[in-house]
């Protein structure tokens, strides 16, 4: 087990810079999970922890060790690949011991240590058989097993649930979740999925065009987004996001939008500065009281039992909210929307950071 | 909520009816067949049989085994064969890695290197044996430049003269099977090597378990492939030596080639026949191969 250290790390492809000058660290057992839009540079930053790519400035340590000059195979990482690039002309046992018999480990200890992963992962019944001969939810496991079977300091994934179809992913989840849990191996995980990221991670790094939007555990980068685009990329069903104006009369204030008014609660932002009004689905509700509301047209319903999905459209924008149970609404109806207070949002509209009280 | 009308299935018969004659598909199939049938019967089944025709008096096979060329031309095939074709596939093997390496300085010299390959046999066979002058052949001038000696008479030793027709039929058809090498290499997902790497394999490792064993199978076929296309190469041998010097650089392809010009049609025909059983195990192997 070890920690990783990124420190201004930069990565250019001939000309092109695909990584900006990243830094953070990583403690020792952490589960630490990269995520962001496709091409923002996640596998990039793994693939150069890995020593599959060159670091074109700055340094990556293990354990301490700068290792921007270490060979991949002296680096004692393990690595799930998207493909699962297992060895196809091996057996799931020789895929598995391929470490340990290039490291001309005894016989018999490759064979107890492989049966111990196959046992942890379940692939006893498969030992002998060859990729082709497998599932896709096998091979992952297989892939899994293959990084277990030498305790590496780290482990990394890339993308390793994509290929896979939603349930197993589901199910693949809280299995590599269990994993980690159990050996405490310090995991480095990829994926462009925020749910994934949100139900695995201990913490996240937000990325986006090879720059950190931000870092923190889950339920931070949810709660307290540290600019637009985390706002908006954490979260199922997205935040919702107006642009307007800050009005302050009285001691409330509220947010002027295409004459609309939206009540804000006590939010930082000064008097008649343009800014981005942040509001996720669940802090929308159905007014149930008198008070300070938003009036909307209901354009979608989408019930999915527990809960109800509304998309309304409130002056200019289109607005989605999420209540419990199953109001009686229908599509052209005009309802009465209430924020949650102290759940607002709000970000300067030119740098798109959030605004600090 | 709607529900969508599910269009009704016919079921399937599970007993399809007994037809009497062909149906549609298998006229089809007759039809598309024919040309080619036809084709193979009066360019490939009707010459054959002719040869053998032609090569069905057994004393054409005393006279044939009786000449001490014969012995010589079916040394130098099997030498040409087991050696010259392994040290080109060993070749193309070793060379095939160094290509598909994506830097681009490596496409140029991909290009350079198709050279042999594309252009015809006869003019640069020919400039090779021209080369090879022990008098005037650019070969030679430079050993005399460098070295103040002269160089040795190329052509006109058995085995110098066979390693070079070797060398021309290896210069000629490396290209090829380079490039078969290189487009099986390509199929190789780029991220078994990762893992390796990451397993910690060293590049004779990489190679030894991640690109042979996805290769073998192709450098198998294309071995035995080549070994029968080189069987039917008569250019290597016959515009370089001409067989010489005195008959012995023959194969057993050129050897076919003398006998007419000698217009012993009959030891012709008799040498190819003689030559199928190098041909029927190779081509065995490879049906075997093709049909797994
Ligand atoms: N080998 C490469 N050569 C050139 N550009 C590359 C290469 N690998 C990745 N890139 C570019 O770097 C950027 C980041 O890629 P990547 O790290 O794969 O993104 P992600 O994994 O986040 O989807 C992309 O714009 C991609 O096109
Ligand atoms: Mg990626």
């Amino acid at each position: 087990m070890s920690s990783v250290s990124f420190h201004h790390v930069e990565k250019s492809f001939g000309a092109t810079k695909v990584i900006h000058g990243i830094s953070f660290d990583i403690a020792d057992g952490e589960f630490m999970v990269l995520v962001g839009p496709s091409g923002c540079g996640k596998s990039t930053l793994l693939r150069m922890l890995a020593g599959l790519e060159d670091i074109t400035s700055g340094t990556i340590a293990i354990d301490g060790r700068v290792v921007n000059d270490v060979d991949s195979k002296d680096r004692d990482i393990a690595m799930v690949f998207q493909s699962y690039a297992l060895y196809p002309h091996m057996s799931v046992r020789e895929n598995m011991g391929f470490r340990l018999r290039l490291r001309r480990a005894d016989r018999r200890e490759i064979d107890t240590r492989v049966a111990r992963a196959a046992q942890i992962l379940k692939l006893e019944p498969y030992l002998d058989r060859f990729p082709r001969e497998l599932s896709g939810g096998q091979r992952q496991r297989v892939a899994m097993g293959r990084a277990i079977v030498r305790d590496p300091k780290v482990f990394l994934f890339d993308e390793p649930l994509s290929n896979l179809d939603a349930k197993l992913r589901v199910q693949m989840r809280s299995e590599i979740k269990a994993l980690h849990q159990r050996l405490k191996t310090t995991t480095v995980y990829v994926t462009h999925d925020q749910i994934e990221a949100m139900t695995m991670a201990d913490r996240i790094v937000v990325m986006h065009d090879g720059r950190v939007e931000q870092i923190g555990r889950p339920l931070d980068l949810y709660d307290r987004p540290n600019n637009l685009f985390v706002a908006q990329f954490i979260g199922s069903p997205a935040m919702n996001v107006v642009s307007g104006t800050v009005r302050r009369h009285n001691g409330s204030a509220w947010l002027e939008a295409d004459g609309v008014r939206w009540p804000m609660g006590e939010v930082p932002g000064a008097e008649g500065q343009p800014v981005v009004f942040g509001v996720r689905p669940e802090h929308l509700d159905l007014a149930r009281t008198d008070g300070d509301h938003v009036a909307g047209d209901v354009i979608v319903v989408e019930p999915t039992g527990a809960e109800t999905e509304l998309l309304v459209q409130v002056g200019a924008s289109q607005v989605t909210l999420v209540t419990s149970g199953r109001p009686r609404v229908r599509p052209g109806e005009r309802i009465a929307l209430a924020v949650e207070p102290g759940m607002g949002h709000v970000f300067d509209r030119e740098s798109g950071q959030r605004l600090v009280d | 909520m709607s529900t969508i009308a599910l269009p009704k299935v016919e079921p399937l018969d599970p007993i399809r009816p007994k037809r009497r004659g062909l149906s549609p598909w298998q006229v089809w199939g007759v039809a598309l067949l024919a040309p080619y049938i036809l084709v193979f019967a009066v360019f490939v089944v009707y010459p054959v049989a002719y040869g053998f025709w032609l090569a069905r008096d057994p004393q054409s096979y005393v006279r044939l085994f009786d000449d001490p060329v014969f012995a010589g031309a079916v040394v130098n095939t099997l030498v040409f064969l087991i050696i010259g074709i392994n040290v080109k596939m060993l070749v193309a093997l070793f060379l095939s890695g160094f290509f598909v390496n994506t830097r681009p300085w490596i496409k140029w010299l991909s290009i350079l290197f198709i050279l042999p390959w594309a252009v015809p046999s006869i003019p640069t066979i020919l400039s090779v044996r021209f080369m090879l002058n022990p008098e005037w052949g650019l070969v030679n001038q430079v050993i005399f430049r460098l070295t103040a000696a002269d160089g040795p008479n190329w052509l006109n030793d058995r085995w110098l003269a066979l390693t070079m027709a070797i060398l021309v039929h290896v210069w000629k058809s490396l290209p090829f099977w380079t490039m078969i090498l290189i487009a099986g290499r390509l199929t190789i997902p780029p991220e078994l090597y990762e893992a390796a790497s990451v397993d910690g394999a060293s590049k004779w490792q990489k190679f030894r378990f991640v690109t042979w064993p996805s290769l073998a199978t192709l450098y198998l076929t294309s071995t035995i492939l080549s070994m029968i296309w080189t069987l039917g190469d008569f250019n290597s041998v016959y515009l370089l030596t001409g067989g010489g010097p005195a008959d012995l650089t023959h194969v057993l392809a050129t050897l076919g080639i003398r006998y007419l010009r000698l217009d012993q049609v009959d030891l012709a025909m008799a040498t190819i026949v003689v030559a199928m059983p190098f041909v029927l195990p190779l081509m065995y192997f490879m049906m075997k191969r093709l049909s797994k």
